[in-house]
């Protein structure tokens, strides 16, 4: 399947000159009824009966993980130095990256440094054999749903990024329907177990209002 | 310079994805997540019939009950490792 993946979008999409933030929420929030599919992903999302919360909150980050990498992956070439200079979520959110392990003074960087920085230390993180043990048998540490909760925090701000700065794109690429349906299972999995605090929500609370208004 | 930056980027956990194999991606990822989650009822549901029919003890039903719930966490922990073993392929490929 490598024929699928390659950087074949440059040649079709030309990235756009810096769009004056806020002057796409309109469009966005017209386009965030589209998803992809039938079916009721708020069912999907509880836990099974009888299984571990654990194991349930590490197949599902990790399929986060999976799904925003891919995601980011499409537009790195519209994420530069020049459109996005600072690592924001629309005019009111800035975000300076630290890790709290190795980088305990928040670095002030561009957008594509910060989410380098950000998935390689998700990436990590899912890496880390103690932390989301992959071997039958052996259990999770007790500090396994705070470090989850961290890692989702921390992913919900790549998305944030995208719709706030790049959703024209996304919207070139024609896929704004999967992205939404993305955000969506993200935001009802994060909801069911309340995985991160609204205050962080807050650069995508309109979005997220709309998105899960239809299906409660 | 953009050559450069590119070389950069394969060191990073950050790749370059074709739209067309993030939406492919995403497609069948959706529908398998309502049929896993679909599934995984009609394999409860049979086993409850199935102990309904042979009048299995109340004790040795919830040991079936446990070895159901057991291989269905087992299951998702393979598929976790899996799926992290998949993204590497991809991106081996690639590079
Ligand atoms: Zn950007």
């Amino acid at each position: 399947m490598s024929f699928l993946f390659g950087k074949n979008a440059s040649k079709t999409f030309k990235p756009k000159k810096n769009i004056p933030e806020g002057s796409h929420g309109y469009e966005l929030m017209q386009h965030a009824a589209v998803t992809l599919g039938s079916g009721n992903l708020r069912l999907a999302v509880a836990l099974p009966e009888g299984e571990d919360l654990n194991e349930w909150v590490a197949v599902n980050t990790v399929d986060f993980f999976n799904q925003i990498n891919m995601l980011y992956g499409t537009i790195t070439e519209f994420c530069t130095e020049d459109t996005c200079a600072v690592m924001s979520a629309g005019p009111k959110y800035e975000y300076h990256w630290a890790d709290g392990q190795t980088v305990k003074k928040p670095i002030k960087c561009s957008a594509p440094k910060y989410i380098d920085y950000l998935m390689s230390w998700v990436q990590d993180q899912l890496d880390d054999e103690n932390l989301f043990p992959s071997k039958i048998g052996v259990p999770f540490p007790r500090n396994f749903l705070s470090s989850a909760k961290t890692i989702l925090k921390r992913l919900f701000r790549v998305y944030a990024h995208i719709y706030h700065q790049h959703f024209k794109e996304v919207m070139q690429l024609s896929e704004e329907a999967h992205l939404n349906t993305s955000f969506k299972h993200f935001i009802y999995f994060v909801q069911e177990f309340n995985l991160i605090e609204r205050r962080e929500l807050a650069p995508l609370q309109e979005l997220i209002d709309k998105l899960t208004s239809k299906e409660r | 310079e953009s050559e450069e930056k590119e070389i950069l980027r394969k060191d990073s956990t950050v790749r370059n994805y074709s739209p067309a194999a993030y939406k492919f991606f995403m497609e069948q990822h959706v529908e398998n997540l309502l049929k896993n989650h679909a599934q995984r009822i009609t394999r409860k549901m049979q086993l409850e019939k199935e102990m309904a029919k042979v009048k299995l003890s109340e004790d040795a039903q919830l040991q079936m009950r446990r070895m159901l719930q057991q291989k269905e966490s087992n299951y998702i922990r393979m598929k976790r490792s899996k799926m992290k073993k998949d993204m590497f392929e991809k991106i081996k490929k690639l590079g």
